[in-house]
């Protein structure tokens, strides 16, 4: 599978002029590159914004102003809420990471669509059922909303940014993630093989 | 120096926003490039099968850092500028731990779900509502858990600070740990490729 | 050696690459600038002699009334003298800890001392560090008496010198200053109470301006 990507580009250039209904799946660009890639667009955020790349805090932000719209005085008596929440004078949602997550949308799509590779699916391995594989997708996604927060990021935050920074704090929760997904990979297996 | 660009006052927050939008976008384009929207892609990390994950991610990482280290030192950018989140060790790691769980049972992280959704993934915006879910949970728990999430502060520390070393010393390393990983990575994917017999070898 | 080079792949001229840059960062000193900085000393001394960057003590004073808070204020003076008194609003930063303080480059910042040299001179470091918007108390704090708190009308003053001298009453007493009328040339040889620090009606930019909102995070 991986031996032969550089010669894979060759077939990149000539579907395009396919009409994008019948665009045939385009294979994934040679990973390095598309790390190049992501790393100077990391780097373009750090001397355009002084800040890097994100995802956790985006969807926070949504919380804390989805909280606040619930019941105003329950979020800013919440510490966490009301952090997010400011001082009341900008909504939550104008926020650099909110603004920067619907980029990730977008340029996803993009990328999708150039490559023929948007479809109506849910991934999943042979042995499970779409159901099951559902369900997972949703427990995962809690576990991950409750170790952002506390690794103060995900593998954006913590990892790409934190990593590129030398942070401390970062290259352990980096090492933690990748700990962590191995140690769990053997008990769910079934999912995806 | 001008750079940070924002930090220097060179267009305010209204246009910071558009930069977040555009930034943004060259972020979700290169992980589809990468085919970070599919899971099984992302999880096979986890397999030994393809490890993209870690080439991915590690190329991004030395690529960012390679060129902020140059860009800082010839001036251009002033690195004290840049933000970096500070360090509570015990409770990243923890979180760190969680996060890995979550990764390989949903088959995402909260930046390629996103990439997953806008491609029509159903697993990625079931996984999205799964973030908000446990971002919620976390939120009303918060006050039982502030103490825990702020135990073992460190401030803010990069690597050369805390093992006092040279910055320069430090890039070199985390370069030679990439060079060497990726090389490891191709001879681990080969030896998985032959004893699936996938690839003779 | 070109042949070595040709037949690399893609992959391993990346790497080739990466290991070069890499190698060479071991050579290439701290990437923090530390504390030294670059000045360009023409464009500087134009703004000296123009005095773009001063602020008057009336027009602070009007700032502060009308509530206008786009703007820090920064008190140079020792924590002591600060305690006694201070322009409402203001902030109490040592000049060594101002250029780490994590004043922002973009905002508008108004720099005051006792006379006015501490804040020309921190003018200078600021303006050295790239910060765009730092302005100076014309006169300082001793203007600012003079002025807004107690000032003066001579015994000798013209109807109109009077009627504008009303205006200048109201902005005093808004300050708990005491205004002085009718006083011949010589000074006062009673010294003047300072006003007690209340803050001014219109809600001042709470303490620890900064700690709004999470800005940075991810």
């Amino acid at each position: 599978m991986q031996a032969t990507t550089e010669s894979l580009t060759a077939d990149r250039v000539g579907a395009l002029d396919k009409p994008a209904a019948v665009r045939v799946p385009q294979p994934y660009w040679n990973p390095y590159l598309a790390g190049f890639g992501l790393g100077l667009v990391l780097l373009a955020a750090f001397v355009i914004m002084g800040r890097g790349l994100g995802a956790s805090g985006a969807f926070t932000s949504l919380v804390a102003a989805g909280a606040n719209a619930v019941s105003p005085e329950h979020a800013k008596a919440n510490e966490f809420y009301a952090e997010y929440l400011g001082d009341g004078t900008k909504s939550p949602l104008m926020d650099w990471l909110v603004f920067e997550v619907l980029g990730v949308f977008t340029g996803g799509f993009i990328s999708g669509v150039l490559a023929g590779r948007v479809k109506q699916t849910v991934e999943k391995g042979p042995r499970v059922s779409v159901g099951t594989r559902l369900a997972f997708a949703f427990v995962g996604g809690g576990l991950m909303g409750i170790g952002a927060k506390l690794a103060r990021g995900c593998t954006s935050g913590q990892g790409l940014t934190g990593g590129s920074l030398l942070n401390v704090g970062s290259w352990a929760a980096m090492m933690a993630i990748f700990g962590g997904a191995y140690a769990l990979a053997y008990f769910v297996r079934r999912q995806w093989q | 120096m001008n750079a940070p660009f924002f930090k220097f006052g060179l267009f305010g927050d209204n246009v910071s926003l558009i930069m977040a939008f555009l930034i943004g976008i060259g972020f979700g384009f290169f992980l589809e490039r990468a085919g970070f929207g599919s899971a099984r892609k992302l999880t096979a990390q986890f397999y030994l099968t393809d490890l993209s994950v870690f080439k991915v991610m590690f190329s991004a990482i030395v690529t960012a850092m390679v060129g902020l280290f140059y860009l800082s030192w010839i001036g251009f950018v002033d690195l004290s500028l840049v933000y970096a989140t500070p360090t509570f060790i015990v409770p990243q790691v923890i979180g760190g731990l969680l996060l890995g769980f979550g990764f390989v049972i949903g088959g995402y992280c909260p930046g390629t779900s996103a990439v997953a959704a806008a491609t029509g993934r159903i697993d990625g915006m079931v996984y999205l509502a799964g973030i908000i879910a446990g971002l919620v949970a976390f939120g009303e728990a918060f006050p039982m858990v502030k103490d825990f999430y702020y135990a073992t502060p460190m401030g803010q520390v990069t690597l050369p600070e805390l093992l006092h070393l040279p910055y320069g010393l430090v890039v070199f390393l985390v370069v030679l740990m990439a060079i060497g990983g990726f090389a490891g990575a191709t001879w681990v994917e080969k030896s998985m490729a032959v004893k699936k017999g996938t690839l003779r070898a | 050696m070109k042949s070595f080079l040709t037949n690399l792949t893609l992959n391993k001229k990346l790497g080739l690459l990466l290991f070069v840059l890499g190698f060479f960062a071991l050579f290439a000193g701290s990437p923090y600038k530390g504390s030294g900085v670059t000045l360009d000393a023409k464009e500087l001394a134009a703004i000296v002699q123009t005095e773009t960057d001063h602020v008057s003590a009336e027009e602070l004073a009007g700032w502060i009334i009308g509530g206008k808070s786009d703007y820090r204020l920064v008190d140079l003076r020792s924590e002591v003298e600060f305690a006694q008194y201070h322009i409402p609003g203001a902030e109490n930063i040592q000049i060594t800890s101002l250029p780490d303080y994590g004043l922002l480059r973009n905002e508008k910042i108004v720099l005051y001392s006792e006379g006015g040299i501490h804040s020309a001179q921190a003018w200078f470091l600021l303006k050295a560090k790239d910060f765009k918007g730092v302005y100076m108390l014309r006169g300082g704090l001793e203007d600012w008496k003079d002025l807004i708190l107690f000032p003066r009308l001579p015994a000798n003053a013209s109807p109109d010198q009077r009627a504008a001298f009303e205006k200048t009453k109201e902005v005093s007493k808004f300050f708990g200053g005491t205004p002085q009328s009718g006083l011949s040339d010589e000074a006062p040889s009673v010294a003047l109470a300072m006003p007690k620090l209340e803050t001014p009606a219109p809600a001042a930019a709470s303490a620890g301006a900064p700690v709004k909102k999470k800005k940075e995070g991810c």
